[in-house]
């Protein structure tokens, strides 16, 4: 077995809008995602991950580029290892008149799956009972879990979630979340798209950041964030001014933000406290400020003249 | 590719408008049924004894005044400028007879052709409508994209569906026949004429029944392809009401030659192995008035027939590259 689940070269999408604009999505991805494992996928509204999905499960027609899973070239394989790629793209989207239960079974018919393994995937995304009434009537989450239903009538190894918490309450993120994480322990490959980089960094082992269409950072979610350099902490100090000489002089980088100042370059936050403390400067507060995904894209994309 | 087009038919039977078209079939079949018994009902006895009366009165006219009106017609023959009408077609008077009083009794082998050919149209929209629905919906709801990531051979997938349309509505329209059939047979068994039902006509009956079968799986699929390249019922709906309404409608009164192309006649031309129709030819005479005349013609079981198969088959074609090469939102 290949250890790489999924990997794109030069991947590339335009589409054409109903005016006759062009818009690209997707210009020249190169994306690796490792067997095993949650990897998350992440980039801005309208980076291009959708269509980057569509393309791989066959439902988008690539421009140029391309794309393996398994090992297996796609589209061309597709029907190969279609069995083996359970997906959810977007919002789950299934027959509204019909109940769950009815949509799971004309699936599990279609692939030739046993009709008690329909059963089976409801009990295992507790709907039960649910199962019965029509899709039309289902919450939210209902429908993902639905979805994430009709993903398991195949024992796929590669499940790809496509933004799966949008529009979820908290207790349906975590719910999805324990879904990942369980899965990814199973030794399942799990590609998990998102805007909101809180939302996989629990979950995710490994992540690729896309701007643009294009692939902007990639490998383990301390690698992308950190970027390899010290965390940045956030200071609340009485005297702006002495405690910027005090850092400065000691080599970091303080910039002022309000009513506190964002310390960067310090190995250990202790450090700060420790050299204001000598001055007699005191901390009242210090956090560190997490990057989160928005600003690691601004920097990522800020070089790139994007 | 098979299990697909199982899988695809068990949806079909399980949609509601699918439930709601056969209930509307039924209904139809019903109506019709109690028309025909209407219609095949024998005069009471007060209706029959006036038309009796009427007759006596027609023919004791006859008698005493059809001598002296042929004179008087040959008279006025005589004075017709030229070029005259035949003398036999402008001055016959003939006998009343007793049958053409009062309600002809209903012949079976007269009104079935007519009755099947009718069913046709009601099945062919119905399988139509139903089949547009069937593919519009799965786009609208965009459970396609769903589906294809379970079976991403678009043309399986393609053909599995119209074959499903198409199949599903064999057994339906073959039923619905021949409830019409049977039943206006046992109708017009009891109240009318069904001596004349040779074994060649219910030789005819059934092909023009069979040929309608054809037509109502044809119609199935051709909803099908026109729901999947508009995506959506409604739209599929309103295209073939305009075209019906525009082309077969206005501009086949407009220009009559055309009706040979136009689905409709050969549609009948198909069913009923043969269609007429009239065109009005206009011609200047060698005294230089100018004459229009009806002029009836016959177009071909033949040509209705390579008709909807090449119709048929350049739609299917055109949906399945479509469908082949569109981008599943
Ligand atoms: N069917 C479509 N037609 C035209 N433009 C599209 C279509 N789908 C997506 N786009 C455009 O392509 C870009 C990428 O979209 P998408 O792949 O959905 O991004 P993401 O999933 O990362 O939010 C966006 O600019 C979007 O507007
Ligand atoms: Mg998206």
């Amino acid at each position: 077995m290949s250890d790489v689940a999924i990997s794109t070269r030069g991947l590339r999408k335009t589409y054409r809008t109903r005016r006759g604009r062009k818009v690209v999505a997707v210009q020249g991805l190169d994306l690796e995602v490792p067997a095993g494992g949650v990897h998350g996928f992440l980039g801005p509204n309208g980076s291009g991950k959708t269509t980057s999905i569509r393309m791989l499960l066959g439902l988008v027609r690539a421009d140029a580029g391309t794309m393996t899973v398994f090992g297996r070239p796609v589209p061309a394989q597709l029907p190969d290892v279609v069995g083996r790629i359970g997906a959810i793209v977007e919002s789950p989207k299934f027959f509204p008149a019909f109940t769950g239960e009815k949509n799971l079974e004309l699936l599990a018919e279609a692939i030739g799956a046993p009709r008690a393994r329909v059963g089976e995937v409801l009990e295992q995304t507790s709907l039960g009972e649910r199962g019965r009434d029509r899709f039309r009537s289902y919450s939210l989450g209902m429908k993902q879990r639905l979805a994430i239903a009709a993903t398991l009538l195949k024992e796929p190894d590669l499940l790809i979630f496509d933004e799966p918490t949008n529009g979820l309450d908290p207790a349906g993120i975590r719910e999805i979340r324990e879904t990942m994480r369980g899965l990814g322990e199973q030794g399942k490959t799990v590609l998990v798209s998102s805007h909101i980089l809180a939302e996989v960094e629990q979950v995710a082992d490994t992540v690729s950041i896309i701007g643009h269409g294009r692939l902007l950072a990639s490998g383990t979610v301390a690698e992308v964030i950190g970027g390899g350099t010290a965390p940045t902490v956030k200071v609340a100090v009485g005297d702006h001014e002495a405690a910027t000489r005090i850092l400065v002089a000691a080599g970091l980088t303080v910039r002022a933000d309000g009513k506190y100042l964002l310390v960067e370059g310090a190995p250990d936050p202790a450090d700060v406290t420790r050299r204001l403390a000598h001055q007699e400067l005191y901390v009242s507060e210090l956090a560190p400020v997490r990057a989160d995904l928005e600003s690691v894209f601004l920097e990522l994309t800020e070089g790139e003249g994007l | 590719m098979v299990r697909l087009t199982k899988v695809e038919l068990r949806r079909l039977m399980a949609r509601r408008l699918t439930a709601v078209g056969l209930a509307g079939l039924f209904l139809i079949t019903i109506l019709l049924l109690v028309a025909t018994w209407f219609d095949a009902r024998p005069l009471s006895a007060v209706e029959q004894q006036q038309a009796q009366q009427q007759y006596e009165m027609a023919h004791k006219d006859w008698g005493e005044h059809a001598q002296e009106m042929r004179t008087q017609c040959e008279a006025d023959w005589k004075t017709q400028p030229d070029p005259k009408p035949k003398l036999e077609e402008m001055c016959v008077y003939s006998e009343p007879k007793p049958e053409d009083f009062g309600k002809p009794p209903t012949v079976f082998a007269q009104i079935m052709p007519e009755l099947l050919q009718g069913s046709s149209y009601f099945l062919a929209f119905a399988a139509f409508l139903i089949g547009a629905s069937f593919l519009g919906a799965e786009f609208s709801s965009g459970a396609i994209g769903n589906w294809l990531t379970f079976e991403p051979r678009r043309l399986r997938v393609y053909g599995s569906k119209l074959l499903a349309a198409a199949t599903g509505f064999v057994p339906i329209a073959a039923v619905v026949l021949a409830v019409i059939l049977f039943g206006t047979f046992l109708i017009v068994d009891k109240l009318g004429d069904t001596a004349s039902t040779t074994g060649k006509v219910w030789g005819d009956l059934s092909a023009i029944g069979g040929r309608a079968v054809l037509t109502t799986a044809l119609a199935a699929a051709l909803g099908s392809v026109v729901g999947l390249l508009l995506r959506h019922t409604a739209a599929a709906i309103g295209v073939v009401m305009a075209y019906l309404v525009l082309a077969e409608g206005v501009f086949a009164a407009f220009l009559e030659k055309a009706q040979p192309w136009l689905v409709k006649l050969n549609f009948d031309a198909f069913v009923r192995h043969g269609a007429q129709y009239s065109v009005t030819e206009c011609k200047t005479g060698s005294d230089g008035s100018y004459i229009c005349d009806y002029v009836q013609k016959t177009l071909s079981f033949e040509h209705g027939a390579w008709y909807l198969a090449i119709f048929t088959v350049v739609v299917v074609l055109l949906g399945g590259w479509v469908f082949h090469r569109r981008d599943v939102n």
